[in-house]
């Protein structure tokens, strides 16, 4: 079973979502011990041990973090569905790259599929985040 | 024509963040996959691995005796559920009866041959595996060529050809037009095939519950009344019967417009096990089996005067449909739209035009944004290009001086399609200023002495909306289609709205709350959107074709309008004043100058429902339902693009954007320019990435996305909206419909940036998309070679 099939069905947190099952969209990705991995292309058990957070982990508390509601004030999402992906990834490359110009925003998140923005909405998400310098 | 004024209120024209937002970005919205549903069965497809072939035999024994395998249907298990049919009624159009699993012959890759019900999904992709098949092998048709070309062989023997439509029009006088002009300009484009694509596949639910006969059914879709009506006329349940919900849905361009094979298989299996049934479509599914769209061949011929006057015009539009004229909207959806819209904004009195749609062994085409539309107007944007060019005459020039102009309005094409207004020229005007059009010239040849490429290019668009049974019959697809739309307060003083129309991704539940909050003098969050439920929503033929704001907002300002004034009436009633001196807003009306004499909407709600002195018999109080079916309007705009081409690889490189859009009367900008974004993207993956390929065997080749190659951030340059607002004087506010006008008009500004990039080598683009493989063959071939920079 992979991990994607193992959080959405034997945990039951349907966020992570399944949209290429190839590796290639974005749409599944979470955390794994830190680290952003599509989780359709792992194996479940391969997991054993790890520290793994998906969308559900981003608000635990209810209150919006504030890549999700730099989303929000954005327009970053339309149909919604690769936006669990989107937001792990940028989690992940915010932390990384607190100060990234555009470009590197654009390379660093070019492996998130989006096919109702246009990427407009996202990019200036992440640009209003990056320029306050802040990730949580 | 007079201009109206376009609306703005304390809502209407507001930027509002999307009220369903938070549900999206908590992982709490709940898709097709996400439904829990207790003791569900998997569905599982074997699909035909060739372009055309004889079934010779089926073997399931190995596949049913797995463990957890509940059922498995073949063709043979079905035989007394009727195929899948188009409804579209013109007299010339050949039907093609599809059955939803295939019996004898299949006909495109991807095609049923096989379902399997298991306990799960692994085992019942694993007991499709096992099904035994035996296929012989026919050849295949792949191309237009071929499908005319009277050797091939027929997908539908009793057609006695592969040709669905043929017919021409003709309108004004093309021949002496021709006769008079200095130039005749030809070209033939090939169109590629390409799809939605939406990030969220499809996937559909049953249930079916043996002791009462009734179906719920769920299914990642755009129109769930229509979803019921078709389930009906093919299951012979009756509609009342079927409750038909529509969950979450992560986009559908049209592609979730259609009834589809698995739909039906999937309440079918159900029907027969009393058990919930799902299936969720995979990628490689979805590329295989999904509509595909747009793909076309299209022959122009222009007739010029040498001063640039547009004389007249003959086109062909041979539409490839697949193996099947669609069940949703027909072979035609894309040449006759195409066809029919050609005059586009142009003054063109004297248009010949020739509406073709042949199958082929591809999977079957159908409804994706722009039908018709994006492939015509490329077509039709690259030849006026080389005209233009040839005639030494400004690109932009050229187009100024065939344009309807603002005087025009309202316009009636040659064709019969019915401009309302619009702001072509001006939007044209806008957009190059914006881009720095005559600056990017001037500096054009300097660039390219410094052996850089780049070119710019540009599209000035009109796009229908408002889809009613006008719309549909100025399309070329008559059909009636109209909505209805519920509001109703309740007790405690809300609003609950019920619509028709469905949202899958356009922030409806937001835009109809603007306009329900405007009309009723409520708070936002006082105003709910119910949709995408039959059993809640009064009837409605769903989200497509950028109608959902024109007539569902439509519909629904004139149901708000109603219990606006019964509401009214009971205040008054309660404050022993006239209703014309109440005044409504912030949630509480009072009476005109006496600011103490006021009431709060719950106030008047309970007493509307609970006291009698209010109470009357009769219609509901506090709510109605109203109908709207308008007449078509259209939207316009214009998007530039500058492209620079790395002539060495073939890779395109865009500049930031410039869009202007006119949809009239705005509700949300934020949400206008998110549809335009989108539609650009998805126009940036059509002329340059994007091509559904098959191989001369009917293989597709394109069946991940390591080879279906879609825009990414690195793609899409950002992007600048810019609006204009020309309100419609034929709709409820003006509003006039968007959300296509990007993949419309900027396929063609892409095109013709990377054209004019490419201009000193005298290529010739005929073929789309403008892929790098594609650019680096043109310029491999290309007859000159400017020198090499100094």
């Amino acid at each position: 079973m992979t991990l994607a099939d193992f959080i959405r069905e034997e945990i039951g947190l349907t966020g992570t979502k399944l949209g290429c099952e190839h590796g290639v969209c974005g749409a599944c990705t979470v955390l794994v011990d830190g680290e952003a991995v599509r989780s359709c292309l792992m194996f479940g058990v391969q997991a054993e041990g790890t520290d793994v957070m998906t969308v559900e982990g981003l608000a635990p508390d209810g209150n919006l973090h504030s890549i999700q509601s730099a989303f929000w004030e954005a327009h970053a999402l339309q149909c919604g569905f690769c936006t669990p992906g989107f937001l792990i990834s940028t989690f992940a490359f915010l932390r990384d790259q607190p100060n990234a110009t555009e470009e590197e925003m654009r390379i660093g998140l070019s492996g998130n599929i989006c096919r109702c923005t246009g990427y407009q909405g996202l990019i200036d998400a992440v640009k209003s985040l990056s320029a306050k310098g802040s990730n949580g | 024509m007079e201009g109206v004024e376009p609306k703005r209120g304390k809502f209407i024209g507001q930027r509002v963040k999307r009220v369903e937002d938070p549900r999206f970005l908590t992982g709490e919205a709940r898709y097709i996959a996400d439904l829990p549903i207790a003791h569900c069965l998997s569905v599982a497809f074997l699909r035909s691995p060739h372009g055309h072939a004889e079934i010779r035999s089926i073997d399931t024994s190995r596949a049913a005796a797995m463990p957890g395998v509940v059922r498995i249907l073949t063709a043979s298990d079905l035989e007394s559920l009727p195929p899948l049919e188009d409804k579209v009624a013109l007299a010339e159009l050949k039907k093609t009866p599809q059955l939803v699993i295939a019996k004898g012959r299949v006909r495109f890759v991807g095609e049923i041959v096989a379902a399997v019900l298991a306990h799960n999904r692994y085992v019942a992709e694993d007991a499709a595996d096992r099904i035994d098949v035996e296929y012989d092998p026919l050849p295949a048709v792949t191309t237009v060529e071929q499908a005319l070309d009277g050797k091939s062989p027929l997908l539908h023997d009793p057609l006695g050809d592969n040709i669905v439509y043929q017919k021409k029009f003709s309108h004004g006088d093309v021949a002496k037009a021709f006769a008079a002009a200095d130039h005749v300009f030809k070209a033939t484009y090939r169109h590629n095939r390409f799809m939605a694509a939406s990030m969220e596949t499809r996937g559909y639910m049953a249930h079916y519950e043996r002791a009462s006969g009734r179906l719920t059914a769920w299914g990642s879709t755009q129109a769930p009344h229509m979803e019921r009506l078709l389930l009906s006329s093919y299951l012979g349940i009756p509609e009342h019967k079927i409750h038909y919900i529509v969950p979450e849905v992560g986009g559908g361009f049209g592609l979730k417009f259609p009834v589809y094979p698995e739909e039906i298989i999937t309440a079918v299996l159900s029907r027969m096990v009393g058990q919930p049934v799902r299936w969720i479509e995979d990628r490689r599914e979805h590329l295989t089996s999904s509509t595909h769209a747009k793909e076309q061949i299209i022959d122009l011929e222009v007739a010029v005067k040498s001063d640039g006057a547009l004389l007249g015009m003959k086109a062909r539009c041979i539409g490839d449909a697949g193996a099947y004229s669609f069940n949703s909207t027909s072979a035609l959806i894309e040449p006759m739209v195409a066809g029919t819209m050609m005059p586009g904004i142009y003054k063109l009195d004297n248009y010949d035009y020739e509406v073709m749609a042949v199958v082929t062994n591809k999977t079957p085409v159908g409804p994706y944004r722009g039908i018709g539309w994006t492939a015509g107007n490329s077509a039709r944007e690259m030849l006026f290009d080389e005209i233009a060019r040839a005639l030494h005459i400004d690109r932009a020039d050229f187009r100024r001086q065939n344009m309807i102009e603002p005087d025009d309005f309202p316009y009636t094409t040659c064709t019969g399609s019915h401009y309302d207004q619009g702001s072509y020229q001006e939007s044209l005007n806008l957009a190059l200023k914006e881009i720095g059009y005559a600056d990017f010239l001037s500096r054009q040849a300097e660039l390219r002495g410094q052996g850089r490429y780049l070119g710019i290019g540009f599209c000035a668009w009109v796009e229908q909306s408002a889809w009613g049974t006008d719309a549909a019959a100025q399309s070329g697809l008559p059909a009636p289609s109209h909505d209805n739309v519920s509001v109703r307060i309740d007790p405690s003083g809300k609003v609950v709205v019920s619509a028709g129309i469905s949202s899958h991704g356009q922030g409806l539940e937001t835009t109809l709350a603007q306009l329900a909050a405007e009309v009723l003098g409520v708070k936002l969050e006082d105003v709910r959107i119910v949709h995408g439920d039959t059993d809640s929503v009064p009837f409605g033929m769903g989200t497509y074709a950028s109608r959902s704001a024109v007539i569902g907002g439509g519909a629904l300002q004139k149901a708000a309008t109603q219990v606006r004034e019964k509401l009214l009436k009971v205040a008054g009633q309660l404050l022993e004043a006239d209703p014309q001196d109440l005044v409504l807003e912030g949630g509480r009306v009072s009476v005109a100058g006496v600011p103490a004499k006021t009431l709060s909407m719950a106030d008047i709600a309970g007493a509307a429902y609970f006291l009698p002195s209010v109470r009357t018999e009769g219609s509901e109080w506090l709510a109605a339902t109203c109908f709207y079916d308008p007449k078509a309007t259209y939207s316009n705009g214009c998007c530039a693009v500058i492209a620079e081409v790395d002539v060495e690889t073939g890779v395109v490189k865009l500049q930031p954007i410039v869009t202007v859009e006119d949809c009239g009367t705005m509700l949300n900008p934020m949400i206008v320019e998110g549809q335009t974004h989108g539609a650009i993207a998805q126009a940036i993956g059509a002329a340059l990435l994007e091509d559904l390929h098959y191989d001369e065997t009917g293989q597709l080749t394109t069946t991940t996305y390591m080879d279906y190659l879609l825009p990414t951030t690195t793609e899409v340059p950002n992007m600048r909206v810019l609006h204009l607002e020309t309100p419609s004087p034929w709709t409820v506010m003006g509003i006039k419909g968007m959300g296509e006008g990007g993949l419309i008009g900027a396929p063609a500004a892409v095109i013709n940036a990377v054209v004019d990039a490419l201009a000193p080598f005298g290529v010739e683009a005929r073929e789309l998309p403008l892929s790098p493989d594609r650019i680096f063959r043109l310029l491999r071939d290309a007859q000159s070679r400017p020198a090499a920079p100094a």
